[in-house]
C-alpha cells in the first residue's frame, strides 16, 4: 500500500508541476501545429481533387443525379483501392473505415506516426533531467526508486492523455466542419475510437521514453537514443512487412504483388511493436484487444527494463 | 528507540560500515573502509579532495551502490531501495533543487513523499529553522547560493529524522550564515546522529564528537575527536609587551613545547591527555602575568588540521 501512496504522491506532484509550467502549453502548441498542418495539407489536397472531379462532371455535361450517383460509387471504390494499397487489405477493416472522411483517416494515420516522436520530445528528460543535476537525490532518500519511475511514467501518461484528447477532438470537429455528411453520432464514436486506439498505441512509446530517460544522466543523449530506437522499430516493421510469408499469396491488386517477394524476413514484423498498431482500429474485438494487449506487453517490458536499470545504477 | 533513550545509551551504534568498497571502472574510489557512528554523535568525514569522502557519503545515503561491503543505518541498508525512508535526512553537496518549483510547494511535496502527516506545517517549521520563511513562494531556481543551501538543509531536517547527513553544509556561505548553520547543527547534537562531511576542519573540530579521516580511498583514522587531537594540542598567545622565559612555559604541567613565532606570538604545545586546555591556558596566562608580560589575546591552535596534515 505504501508503494501505491508513494507512486500516487509523485504522480500528483509531477502532474501538477507539468500543468503549471509553460512546458504543457508548448507541447499543446506543438501538437496543435502538427494536427493543423496535416489537416490543412490533407484538406487542401482533398478539396482540389473534389473540385476537379466536379469540374470534370460539369465539363462533360454529365451533372445529372444518376451519373453523379454512379460517379460517387466509382469515387468510393477508388478510395477503397487506395486504402487497400496503403493502409490495410483487410476487408472488414475497410468497411469500418468507410464511415469516416478520408481527410480524418489520413490525418490520424500521420498523427500516429508523429506520436512516438512527440512522446520522446515530451518526456526525454523525465528521469535524466533529475539524475544530471542530482535533484533525484532528494527523492531517493524518501521513496523507492521504482516509485520514482512509475510515478513519473503515470504523470507523463496523464499529461499526454489530456493533450491527446484535446487535439483528437479538435481534429474530428474540424473534419466535421468541412464534411457535412459526417454525422454527429459518428463524430462522437470516432473521437472515442481514435483517442482510445492512439492512447493504447502510445503506452508502449511512453514506456520506451521512460526506459531511455533512465539509462543516461543527459537528457539530450536520452532523446537521441530514443529517436534511434524509434527508427529501429519502424525499420524492423517495414522490413518485415515488405516481404510476404513463405507460401503466402499476395492479395490481387495489392502492392504486394508488385513489390514483395517471399522470405522468412516477413516474420521480423512481429518483433516490432509498430506492426500491431494497425489493428487497434479493427472492428473485431479479438483483433483490437490482441493489438492492445501487445502494446501493453511491450510497454511492460520497457518499463521493467527501466525499473531494473534505475534500481541498479548510481544516481 | 526514542531520542531520550538514544542519548542515554551513547554506546548504541547508529551507523555501521564494514569493508565498504566502491569502484568506478578501473578506479577504486573507496577501498575497504570500516567505521561505526554512535547514536546521538556528530561525526565528521574528513579528507583531502579525492579522498573518497563524498563517495562514502553518497553510499551511506543510498545514491551510489557499493561494489563490496555493507552499510547498516538503524537496521536498514541504504542499497535497498526506499529503506532509508523516515530514518534519514540528507543535505547533498551539489544536488540542484528543481528550479521551477516554489520553495514551499517543493518542501511540502518532499514532506508528502516522506510520509509526514502534515507536510506543509513541517515545511514551514523547517524553513523557519533555517530562517528562510520569506522564501515560501519563491521559485527554487531564483534562490542565491546561500539560500539554496539553507533550503536544502531545511528539507533534510523535515520530519526530524534520527540520522542526518550533511555534505559540506557551510561551503560557499558567508561567515554570518555559516555561523547560523553551525548553530543549527549544534542544536541537532545529542538529539540526532549527524554525519558531516567538510573541508573546514576548524568547524568539524568544534562540532564533532568523532571523525573518520580518509585518504586516497582508504581509512587512515576513525576515532573520537578528543583522542585524535589530544596528543598534539596547542594554543597561541599574542604578546604585546614584556620578556618571556620560554623554558618556564615548557616546565608547566602537561606542556610539551613552547616557542616564539613571528609577530611576537608564543606557541605552546601540550599533551591533552595530561592536562585540559582550560588548565594549561590558565597556567600559562598566570605565569606570564606574574612576569609582567602584557597580552592582547589567546587562541587555540588548529589541532585537527595539523593532525589531518600529518595523517594524509
Amino acid at each position: 500500500m505504501e508503494d501505491f501512496s508513494e507512486i500516487g504522491a509523485i504522480w500528483r506532484g509531477e502532474t501538477r508541476r507539468a500543468l503549471k509550467s509553460g512546458r504543457a502549453l508548448v507541447l499543446l502548441i506543438l501538437f496543435m501545429m502538427f494536427v493543423g498542418l496535416t489537416l490543412t495539407g490533407t484538406g487542401w489536397v482533398n478539396h482540389t481533387i473534389n473540385a476537379k472531379f466536379e469540374q470534370t462532371l460539369k465539363d462533360a455535361g454529365a451533372d445529372t443525379p444518376e451519373i453523379r450517383a454512379k460517379a460517387d460509387e466509382q469515387f468510393k471504390a477508388q478510395r477503397r483501392d487506395m486504402l487497400k494499397s496503403f493502409v490495410t487489405d483487410d476487408e472488414t477493416m475497410l468497411d469500418s473505415l468507410a464511415a469516416i472522411p478520408l481527410v480524418l483517416l489520413i490525418v490520424f494515420k500521420l498523427t500516429l506516426r508523429f506520436l512516438p516522436l512527440f512522446i520522446a520530445l515530451m518526456g526525454f528528460d523525465q528521469l535524466a533531467g533529475e539524475v544530471g543535476p542530482k535533484s533525484v537525490r532528494y527523492l531517493v532518500v524518501r521513496v523507492k526508486r521504482s516509485s520514482i519511475v512509475l510515478g513519473k511514467f503515470l504523470s507523463q501518461a496523464t499529461l499526454f492523455g489530456l493533450l491527446l484528447i484535446f487535439c483528437t477532438f479538435l481534429m474530428v470537429v474540424v473534419t466535421k466542419a468541412i464534411n457535412a455528411d459526417f454525422k454527429w453520432v459518428d463524430v462522437a464514436v470516432w473521437t472515442a475510437k481514435l483517442v482510445l486506439s492512439s492512447y493504447t498505441l502510445s503506452l508502449a512509446y511512453l514506456a520506451l521514453t521512460a526506459l531511455f530517460s533512465s539509462i543516461t544522466r543527459q537528457g539530450t543523449v536520452a532523446l537521441v537514443l530514443n529517436i534511434i530506437a524509434l527508427f529501429v522499430i519502424w525499420f524492423v516493421a517495414a522490413v518485415g512487412e515488405f516481404f510476404r510469408f513463405p507460401g503466402e499469396v499476395a492479395a490481387p491488386g495489392s502492392l504486394a504483388t508488385v513489390l514483395s517477394s517471399e522470405s522468412y524476413f516477413a516474420y521480423l514484423r512481429y518483433a516490432s511493436v509498430w506492426h500491431y498498431g494497425g489493428d487497434l482500429l479493427h472492428p473485431h474485438w479479438a483483433r483490437w484487444m490482441t493489438a492492445g494487449l501487445v502494446h501493453v506487453g511491450f510497454g511492460m517490458i520497457f518499463m521493467g527494463l527501466a525499473l531494473i536499470i534505475l534500481k541498479r545504477r548510481d544516481l | 528507540m526514542s531520542a531520550a533513550n538514544r542519548s542515554a545509551d551513547k554506546s548504541a551504534v547508529a551507523i555501521e560500515i564494514k569493508n565498504l568498497t566502491k569502484h568506478f571502472g578501473a578506479k577504486t574510489a573507496v577501498n575497504d573502509v570500516s567505521f561505526n557512528v554512535e547514536e546521538g554523535h556528530c561525526y565528521g568525514l574528513i579528507g583531502p579532495n579525492g579522498a573518497g569522502k563524498t563517495t562514502t557519503f553518497s553510499m551511506m545515503c543510498g545514491f551510489l551502490i557499493p561494489s563490496a561491503g555493507s552499510i547498516n543505518i538503524l537496521g536498514a541498508s541504504p542499497a535497498e531501495s526506499g529503506a532509508l525512508k523516515g530514518k534519514v535526512g540528507v543535505l547533498p553537496q551539489d544536488a540542484v533543487l528543481p528550479p521551477l518549483w516554489p520553495v514551499g510547494e517543493l518542501l511540502s511535496y518532499y514532506g508528502e513523499l516522506s510520509g509526514l502527516a502534515d507536510a506543509e506545517k513541517e515545511a514551514r517549521a523547517a524553513l523557519e529553522k533555517v530562517q528562510l520563511s520569506e522564501t515560501w513562494g519563491v521559485q527554487a531556481g531564483a534562490l542565491s547560493h546561500g539560500m539554496h543551501k539553507r533550503v536544502s538543509m531545511a528539507q533534510a531536517l523535515m520530519g526530524s529524522p534520527p540520522v542526518i547527513f550533511l555534505d559540506e553544509p557551510t561551503a560557499g556561505l558567508d561567515p554570518k550564515i555559516a555561523a547560523q548553520v553551525r548553530n543549527v547543527i549544534r542544536e541537532l547534537k545529542g538529539k540526532h546522529t549527524v554525519v558531516v562531511s567538510s573541508h573546514n576542519l576548524q568547524e568539524l573540530e568544534e562540532l564533532c564528537d568523532a571523525s573518520a579521516i580518509l585518504d586516497k580511498g582508504k581509512l587512515v583514522s576513525a576515532t573520537s575527536m578528543a583522542e585524535l587531537t589530544g596528543t598534539t594540542a596547542e594554543f597561541r598567545v599574542q604578546i604585546a609587551k614584556g620578556e618571556i622565559s620560554v623554558s618556564e612555559v615548557r616546565a608547566l604541567t602537561g606542556a610539551k613545547d613552547a616557542r616564539m613565532e613571528a609577530n611576537n606570538v608564543l606557541c605552546v604545545t601540550y599533551d591533552g591527555t595530561i592536562v585540559s586546555v582550560e588548565q594549561i591556558i590558565t597556567d600559562t596566562v598566570a605565569l606570564l602575568a606574574s612576569r609582567k608580560v602584557l597580552l592582547t589575546g589567546v587562541w587555540r591552535g588548529k589541532r585537527l588540521e595539523e593532525k589531518v596534515l600529518q595523517l594524509t
